[in-house]
């Protein structure tokens, strides 16, 4: 048997081994087939001769028998709460929060990876093909140490459960056995497959063997998004709990208790947040390397590394938006008042700083992009504009940050004649709030499709037309958001509601249609200059930075906010926080633990990134081929 | 194709299209939701 042939071989079987393992945890949650042996009574389970008591399940309203204990009742004591001199919530906070970035790092990435591979196994031109394949190889060994990190972090996150919560931990372990079991497993087939990935490439890099490689990453991207959906159901489970009855006895169907009613509206919103995440993170380091970059071969590799990583972040960061936007749909469907206390009540004050957030992720990315047309040679003809976009951008930045009402001492209490400003508080209300996001988003979506046009002029027959048409178009999207905007005001509540479902669409409109419409028209365009990958102020590079930065403490904000809307809840209805820390910090409080949380991620992954650097030494000289040049064209990058 | 690309008929044209489009999304996605996008106007 040949060589070539063997390594077929065995990277075949490697892939099946992956698939299996993939389907192994499914098969050992089924029950054991009746095989005449006597099966072993559940725990909890009702025993022959004993009287079935059933209870109706709280979310799902059907009856189940009880096979669970009621959820304990906690007391201030040692024994449910046992704490260090210092506040347990802080450290369970800080645990959690630096896990969770870490995994949605290291969960992001590989899809990007995935993304990029396959772009270098499609492309015709092998040059391209070979820095497309550098790249993603570039992305997966950062996210490599990372991964090590992740792990520590949750067994950190663990422990810090079992010895400040042991009693609240216990029960939810106790709901969450068979998940917490899968969960573990599905974690080493997901570690398995990660390290083939990572060690297999140079092995696997031509041929049949990429394919069954890129297959990997394929396997790798599911086992990585189902360990998060896992994951997402026990904060499910807190927020909106399911499958248990009032006292949170178990009823037998776990597929209940994880498919609670914030469950899909969560794994949506953390996919897109996490790969937008993730984005940021690599266009950060890209972003370092080229300010650190001391040949112009360097500069033009991770210039064109960062805008390959932030086109990827705002790819998901566009519908992320709309996808919190159904989040919170879900959860004024689950609870009214849990809405009320998260955009209207308590926690409203944390939204006006998400949407400040949003606008700088914004504002951050569309700097980027306009510095970014200074490095294609004939994109001077867009720069006049620009100050039209900048407007309108800053129009629907100051309109979507407005806060409905101010906090106010007595006297400007009453010389302003209220809590609502007269004209500004009109600006408050989510009404005028959708029209000013989506007005932003848009003039993301046009700076996009001005710099997918900077160095080329469309040759097609309808070329004029198509312009027309694509202006005329992105004009009626404006004013229909704005329209409808405004028309909120006039029509009752009940109808205002359902206005943001056109606004949306309004907006994905011409995001899909103008980006479809433009890639027709660039077909054969012709060219009036190269791309001049490296050739782009260090402003851009900084505006990179703070996009990622602005993700980590976005990140880290929400989190917060969806997990403070429980209030005094250990599971919301179910089983009541009587630790002395169960109240709502005040913003400032909460802020300055976001900020340490941010900048100790921020810390300890410029270490990973340092770590990535050693090994980059030592690559072989092969690894380097295909680093981009001084005046690369990767035509086929955008 | 060339009576496209004169402005004015590119210009009425897209502007035909455009405005029908927004308004029967704007009429379909409220239908969808039970909703009725003209309420003020059949006030």
């Amino acid at each position: 048997m040949g060589v070539v042939t063997r390594k077929k071989l065995f990277s075949t079987v490697a892939l099946c081994a992956i698939v299996v393992s993939l389907f192994l945890p499914i098969v050992m949650a089924l029950p054991s087939p009746a095989t005449g042996e006597e099966a072993p009574v559940a725990e909890g389970a009702p025993k022959e001769g004993e009287k079935v008591e059933k209870a109706r399940d709280v979310y799902y309203k059907t009856e189940g028998i009880v096979v669970g204990a009621p959820a304990p009742k906690t007391t201030d004591s040692p024994t449910d709460y046992p704490r260090y001199n210092f506040e347990s919530r802080v450290l369970i906070w800080f645990a959690n929060q630096q896990h969770l970035y870490y995994g949605s790092f290291v969960l992001a990435v590989p899809i990007f990876c995935m993304i990029i591979e396959f772009m270098g196994v499609m492309t015709k031109d092998k040059a391209l093909a070979k820095r497309y394949d550098q790249l993603a190889y570039d992305f997966i060994k950062i996210s490599l140490t990372a991964y090590s990190l992740t792990a520590i972090l949750g067994g950190i996150l663990i422990f810090t459960f079992l010895t400040l919560y042991p009693t609240f931990f216990a029960y939810l372990s106790s709901i969450f056995r068979p998940v917490m079991h899968i969960y573990a497993l599905m974690f080493v087939a997901e570690s398995g497959t990660l390290y083939i990935y990572y060690y297999g490439w140079d092995k696997m890099k031509e041929g049949f063997l990429k394919w069954i490689h890129l297959s990997m990453s394929v396997i790798l991207n599911v086992i990585g998004t189902l360990l998060m959906f896992l994951a997402n159901s026990w904060i499910g489970f807190m927020m909106s709990p399911a499958g248990v009855d009032e006292q949170g006895r178990y009823l037998g169907n776990i597929w209940h208790v994880i498919h609670t009613a914030l469950w899909n509206p969560l794994n949506l919103h953390r996919i897109l947040g996490n790969m937008a995440f993730g984005g940021g993170v690599v266009a950060a380091y890209a972003a370092y390397k080229f300010l650190a970059a001391k040949t112009d071969e360097e500069r033009a590799h991770y210039d064109w590394m960062g805008y390959i990583a932030m086109a990827l972040g705002v790819a998901f960061l566009i519908p992320l938006p709309f996808a919190g936007y159904w989040l919170m749909r879900e959860v004024y469907a689950y609870r009214q008042q849990m809405g009320i206390t998260l955009m209207g009540g308590l926690l409203a004050w944390l939204f006006i700083i998400q949407a400040t957030m949003i606008g700088i992720l914004f504002l951050s990315t569309n700097y980027y992009l306009w510095q970014a047309l200074g490095r294609m040679r004939g994109a001077e003809r867009f720069q006049r504009y620009i100050k039209y976009l900048v407007f309108l951008m800053a129009c629907g930045f100051m309109v979507f940050i407005t806060p409905h009402t101010m906090v106010m001492t007595p006297a400007e209490l009453k010389a302003m004649g209220g809590q609502q400003h007269p004209v500004l508080g009109n600006y408050g209300v989510m009404s005028a709030k959708n029209g000013g996001i989506n007005v932003i988003i848009v003039t993301t979506v046009l700076s996009f499709v001005w710099y997918m046009r900077g160095n080329k002029v469309p040759t097609v027959s309808w070329a004029r037309f198509g312009n027309i048409f694509m202006g005329v178009f992105f004009a009626c999207a404006y004013i229909n958001i704005i329209f409808l905007a405004i028309y909120g005001y006039y029509i009752p509540a009940n109808v205002r509601v359902g206005l943001s479902v056109p606004q949306v669409a309004s907006t994905l409109s011409c995001l899909f249609f103008m980006f479809a419409l433009n890639s027709l028209m660039m077909k054969g365009a012709k060219q009036l200059g190269p791309i001049e990958w490296g050739k782009i102020s260090a402003r851009s590079q900084y505006a990179l930075i703070m996009l990622a930065t602005a993700f980590t403490w976005m990140m880290g904000l929400m989190g917060y906010i969806r997990s403070s809307v429980r209030l005094f809840w250990h599971v919301n209805e179910i089983m009541r926080d009587n630790s002395p820390w169960a109240y709502t910090h005040t913003v400032g409080f909460a802020a300055n633990v976001i900020s340490a949380n941010v900048l100790f991620f921020w810390i300890s992954i410029l270490f990973v990134f340092w770590l990535g650097s050693l090994t980059a030494k030592k690559a072989p000289v092969e690894a380097k081929v295909g680093v981009p040049g001084a005046i690369p064209q990767p035509a086929g990058s955008h | 194709m060339s009576a496209l690309n004169n402005p004015i008929i590119a210009v009425l044209v897209s502007l035909v299209i455009a405005v029908t489009y927004f308004t029967l999304i704007d009429h379909y996605l409220m239908e969808m939701q039970g909703l009725d996008f003209w309420y003020l106007f059949r006030q």
